[in-house]
Formats: structure tokens, sequence, C-alpha cells
């Protein structure tokens, strides 16, 4: 780390803050398309099955089942790339980078690992330093941006079940987005700040000072939104082959579908670390005061990548929601509980815990 | 008169979600980790190229027809499998055969051509259950494809020979001369 760190004095400051955005940004983006295999394959295991595993490299080299996802990749890259005739042309090229890019930079102001001093300069590992003054309302903030890609998707598409889809959705992440800022004004009240740094700065190392413990029911609210928010089982309501073709983006195909899809996954990513800074600690290593630069960065992945498998492992075990129910449950379950929760929180602190 | 459903009542731990979702995860869980120690191979999927089902005695798979320790072949051209077929695929010319039949009165029939077309076959059996003779059994080769629709028909000769590599048997291509009548063969 020290000479790592002595090469950054060489250089100016924008380049370490190059090389930050290249890094989180490929490494989602990697993390994402890889999460895509651990779906197929984690849902296969959990229903007895076995999942892709004919791909292979040469005819030869399958591993474990990997090799399809450069197979996807080229089969995506070389397919027709068709538009709907009475599409709105713009939009409909415009929506998947408008689902994509929000679901990635959200990614932006979460500190992936502990900040390290080198001569006199912090040096912060996240893409953003913290006290920028966005803080966490800026993933909150881009997580609301993502529906408009969907949205657009179904709009611009021009068919009746697409609509259907991107409706459904945007309805969904409206009931839920409530409930869920809530119990993150919570934390926010909690901590007295709305900076990530901040938030994971004060649950501290021990386990039980993290906020799940603290905020149990925070947490469940917090995370069974995230669910209708990144647009997943059980809450996947732009999508839904029985009633409304494939939802949203029924016309998409080639790149753009597999952008669509990507998109998912990047949101999936950004919601688990999300989870992580917020509940458990972020970077914060269980028992450790100061914990290396490189354990606490592999602390918080450790985290996020339990959240994201949660979050197939979720999918693959419960069974969808029907319309009304997701509406019943965010706004008679979801709200109240948040809603409790910030009052109980700010009872607490005026008893002066 | 009405079904009276009984409605199943839900404790109020099972009204919280919480619980029940747990419970859910904790068995998709354990199915995850199970398979996740188990051998591809040892998993409940059969890996079809490599691995293949034990097909169950009486399967109904491709024709085979039926021959004599000699070679000759067991058909005797009655013409009831044509009859029995319900997809209508099978076809037949009959033929007589052997010299013996002028000298000692006997008549003999087989089929000079005898095709299946196993586009048109649905595997029912029904040829298998009205020959008189036992002359043609479905059996347990079920990867019956081809890359076009003439090599799907099968003759007398392809039949005759389905499943001579399987039994170990030499392949014919044609008919034996006959020195005996067949009626003193034993079935
Ligand atoms: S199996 Fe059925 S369909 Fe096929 S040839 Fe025999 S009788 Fe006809
Ligand atoms: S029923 Fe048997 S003996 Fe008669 S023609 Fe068909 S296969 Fe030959």
């Amino acid at each position: 780390m020290d000479k790592l760190a002595s090469l950054l004095h060489m250089t100016p400051a924008i380049f370490w803050m190059v090389v930050k955005v290249v890094i989180v940004f490929s490494a989602i983006m990697l993390l994402a398309s890889v999460w895509t295999w651990v779906e197929r394959r984690g849902s296969a295991m959990i229903q007895d099955r076995i999942g892709p595993n004919r791909a292979a490299i040469f005819g030869k080299i399958r591993i474990i089942g990997l090799a399809q996802l450069l197979a996807d990749g080229i089969k995506f890259f070389f397919k027709e790339d068709l538009v709907p005739e009475d599409a709105n042309k713009g939009l409909f090229w415009l929506a998947p980078f408008l689902a994509f890019v929000p679901a990635l930079i959200g990614f932006a102001v979460i500190p992936f690992g502990r900040s390290f001093e080198s001569g006199g300069v912090t040096y912060y590992l996240s893409v953003l330093d913290p006290g920028n003054g966005m803080g966490l309302l800026y993933p909150m903030a881009i997580g609301g941006m993502a529906v408009y890609g969907v949205l657009l998707a179904a709009w611009s598409s021009n068919n009746k079940w697409s609509i259907l889809g991107g409706m459904r959705a945007s309805a969904a992440m409206v009931s839920y987005e409530i409930g869920m800022s809530l119990a993150v004004v919570t934390i926010f009240m909690t901590t007295g700040g709305y900076d990530p740094a901040e938030v994971i700065k004060t649950q501290g190392h021990l386990p039980w000072a993290w906020n799940i413990v603290r905020q149990p029911i925070g947490f469940i609210v917090f995370f069974t939104c995230m669910f209708a928010e990144t647009n997943r089982l059980p809450f996947d309501f732009a999508e839904g082959e029985s009633e409304i073709v494939a939802g949203f983006n029924t016309e998409y195909g080639s790149m753009k579908f597999s952008l669509l899809a990507l998109a998912e996954y990047s949101h999936l990513m950004t919601a688990s670390a999300l989870v992580a800074t917020l509940y458990f600690g972020g970077w914060q290593v269980p028992f450790v005061q100061n914990p290396t630069v490189m354990l606490s960065v592999a602390s918080f992945l450790l985290k996020m990548l339990f959240f994201a498998w949660v979050f197939v492992w979720i999918r693959w075990t419960l069974p969808r929601f029907r319309y009304d129910q997701l509406m019943h449950l965010g706004w008679k379950v979801m709200l109240p509980l948040s809603m409790a929760n910030l009052v109980f929180h700010a009872w607490r602190m005026s008893q002066g815990h | 008169m009405g079904v009276i459903v009984k409605k199943v009542e839900l404790s109020w731990l099972d009204r919280t979600y919480v619980w029940p979702v747990m419970k859910g995860m904790s068995i998709t869980f354990g199915h995850f980790i199970r398979n996740l120690f188990t051998t591809t191979p040892n998993r409940y999927t059969i890996q079809y190229p490599e691995m293949k089902k034990e097909i169950p005695e009486g399967y109904r798979g491709l024709h085979e027809l039926k021959r004599f320790e000699d070679g000759a072949i067991k058909c005797v051209a009655c013409f009831m499998c044509q009859e029995a077929c319900p997809a209508r695929c099978i076809s037949i010319e009959a033929e007589e055969f052997s010299d013996l039949n002028i000298t000692q009165g006997f008549e003999e029939k087989r089929p000079a051509k005898f095709s299946i077309d196993m586009l048109r076959c649905i595997y029912c059996g029904m040829c298998e259950e009205a020959c008189p003779k036992d002359a043609i059994w479905l059996r347990n080769d079920y990867e019956v494809a081809a890359y076009d629709r003439l090599s799907m028909k099968y003759g007398k000769w392809d039949l005759m020979n389905t499943y001579a590599e399987a039994d170990g048997k030499e392949r014919l291509s044609q008919d034996p001369t006959p020195s005996v009548p067949r009626r003193t063969i034993v079935m």
C-alpha cells in the first residue's frame, strides 16, 4: 500500500480520480455480468437443476459454466438490432442507457474501503470524496431516476404490454420509495448526518452497534423496498411473462436488451452496497479496530456480495406478489412500519439515547 | 352444492411475513448447499449426451424386424401391421419365395419391400400387437433423427438391422436361400 501511495504522490490528483472511476465502475459492470451467471447457476442449484454448463471455449474449457457469459455476450452482439416500426426511435435508443447509467453511478458516493493517509494527503476509497454535500441523498435520488429508464423503454416501444409493465414498475417504485426514504431518514437522524463515511464511522466495528441491531424494522423495510426499487422478484412488476408478454423490454433485443439486463444487475449491486453501508457497517471489519485498507475493502466486498446473493436467493424462494398485494404491502405495511420506526427513534433520541 | 374449502388459519408468526420467508429461505438454502456439494453426474438431471436414461423393458422405440437364426426374416407379409397402424406409415410389398413352394407345395410369403416412415410413426406399438408372427418389435432406441426426410423412411434392410450392432449380430443385406420349409423350425 505504501508503495502504491508513493506512486500516487507523483501523479496529479486527477489521476487518482480516474483510477477510482475506472476501477469502481468496471468492477461493478464485471460483477453485474458475473451475477447473471450466479443467478442462473444459483437458481439451478436451489431448484435441483444444473443450469447452463454447456458453453465451452474451443469446445473444451467450460469453467463451470462461466463460458456461457462469453457466449451470451457474443450472441447479443451479433444479433439483429430490431426497432419496432412505430417506436419513438430516439427514446427507444436512449432508454437502455437511462436505465443503465443511474444504476451504475449510484455507487459513486459509497466508500468501499477505509481511507488512508500518505504524505499528508488523505485518499478516500470512494469515487466522490466524503464531504461532497450530497452524501446518501445522491444514490437515493439517482435510484429514483432508474425508473425513467424502465418507463421510457416501455413507452417508446409502442407496445401496450410494455407500457403496462412500465406503468406498474413506476407505480411500484413510487409506493416503495417513500417507505424506503423514511427508513433511511431514520438512519440520518440517529447518525446526525447523511454522509456515508459518517454513517459508517458511527456504526463502529462492533457488530452489535451496527444499524441492523439498532433498527431491525428499518432494515426490513429498507431491504424489502430495495427489491421493489431494483425491480426484482418478488416485486418484478415491470416484467411478467404470464400477464404482459415480457414486460417493459418486450420489444428489445440484441445489445439493447443485454444493457437493460445489465442495468438490473448493476442496480442490484448498488442496492446491496447501500444495504451494507447503511445497516452493516460498510467497510468495517467486525471486532477489528483499525483494519488495513485491503482488509476493509475485502470486508466491504464480502458484505456486498452476500447481499447480492440474498437478492438472488430471495428471488428463487418467494413467489411473486399480485399487483394489489404489492400495493397493499407498500402503502399499508411498509409505510406505517417505517413511520413508526422513525417516530420510535425520534422518541428515543429525545430521551437522550 | 358448493365445496367448502377449509381455510388455513395462519398464526400471528406466519402473518408477519418475515418468519415464513426465513423458513422458505432455509429450505432453498438447504437445496443449494446440497447441490453445491453434489457432483454434476449425481444430481437429478441426466446430462443427456454423456449420460443416458435406463430404458425400461417394453419401451416403444425404434422398430426391429426380427429374423430367424439363419438370417431369414420372420415376417410373413400378412399385412396385419399395415392394417393396424393408425398412422398409416407401414407399406409392404409381398413376394413368394422358396423353391420348395413348387416341389413340396408349401406357400411361403415374405416382404419384398417393407418400409416404415419414421416421421409419421407415432410409436404406438400397434404393429407389434397386431403381428401374428412376433416379427416386428419396438425396442429401446429413441434416438431417431436424420438430416432429411428421405432417410427417415426405413426400408426392409434398415429395419432388419436396426439393432444388429446392439445385439452383436451381423448386418444382413440379403435373404438367405431357404433349404427347409420354415414351418418346421420352432419359432
Ligand atoms: S408403432 Fe404404431 S404408428 Fe408406428 S408403425 Fe407401428 S403401428 Fe404404425
Ligand atoms: S404383422 Fe408381422 S408378419 Fe404380418 S406383415 Fe406385419 S410384421 Fe409381417
